[in-house]
């Protein structure tokens, strides 16, 4: 149970972090506020590493055994965290993190196919499922906006 | 075009999930998160430079206000904790979960400066959909 609320608020968390982050770049600029948000996370990323123990040092062969590509998470972290600081004034939060999802998912399965021959059914029923719920709910905002009502 | 963009970010995060996690197995999970805020670091570096952007201190702003970078290693932090106990799909569901649920709460109260969009108790439907949808794609 501790574990599931755990997860819950990991994702809360993901929300928050990107708001914060936006108040922040409003103030200073998106490069500006993506770089203090490197920054913090390197420290407290080396402060864990030290706390855990961890081995401090990569040896050089194992540090040769690591792909070339496994080291890109870190630079497309980066665009991550300026699109969705630029995005996050102009969609609503929950529009956001849906779209953020769809994306993940379509790329998801498609690298899933691709790199390990793994093709689901269930993510594409599942995927229609998410994706006519979002229709409907986008629907339902338009039929508001053009009613004159911004509470959507 | 927002909504568009907004798929781009998720298609990043797929092959950020890939690379960081190849990264992560020959590594261990806190090297790789130093390795990879590292060099997302000098990326950052690299574009102020290149857009000739100035960093100034700003003392108006609150502490508050530059904890997303901590928040974001927290977030790794308890994923790693809880993909051993509960599985890859399980804390991804739950993931979402909570992302929609804090979602929904921001927008419904205007939190953090955001603009207040109420949630509409017909879109219930919808959410239930949605819902269903993600429950199904990470189970199966």
């Amino acid at each position: 149970m501790l574990y599931i609320i755990i997860a819950i608020l990991a994702g809360s968390c993901i929300v928050i972090s990107r708001i914060i982050n936006f108040n922040l770049a409003n103030k200073i600029g998106i490069f500006q506020g993506t770089f203090f948000n490197y920054a913090v996370g390197l420290f407290l990323s080396f402060l864990f590493l030290i706390i855990s123990g961890e081995m401090l040092y990569l040896e050089t062969n194992t540090m040769a055994a690591i792909p070339w590509w496994a080291f890109g998470g870190g630079f497309a972290g980066v665009v991550v965290v300026v699109l969705s600081t630029y995005l996050t004034p102009k969609l609503s939060a929950f529009y956001l993190t849906i779209f953020i999802f769809i994306g993940q998912l379509l790329v998801g399965g498609i690298i899933d196919y691709l790199w390990k021959g793994e093709f689901s059914m269930g993510k594409i029923i599942g995927g229609l499922l998410v994706a006519s719920g979002l229709i409907y709910n986008l629907i339902l905002d338009r039929n508001l906006e053009t009613a004159g009502k911004t509470d959507g | 075009m927002n909504n568009i963009l907004a798929m781009t970010i998720g298609a990043l995060i797929s092959v950020m999930v890939l690379s960081n996690g190849a990264l992560a197995a020959s590594t261990g999970n806190y090297l790789s998160s130093v390795i990879i805020h590292l060099v997302g670091f000098v990326t950052v570096i690299i574009v102020l430079i290149a857009t000739k952007s100035r960093l100034h201190a700003n003392r108006g702003i609150p502490v508050y206000m530059y904890s997303a970078g901590a928040i974001g290693v927290l977030t790794v932090l308890f994923n790693n904790l809880t993909f051993e106990a509960l599985g890859v799909a399980l804390t991804l569901a739950l993931g979402l979960l909570g992302q929609s649920l804090a979602s929904i709460l921001i927008d419904h109260y205007g939190l953090l400066g955001m603009q207040i969009a109420k949630f509409n108790i017909k879109k219930i439907y919808g959410l239930i959909s949605i819902v269903l949808g993600v429950i199904i794609m990470t189970i199966f």
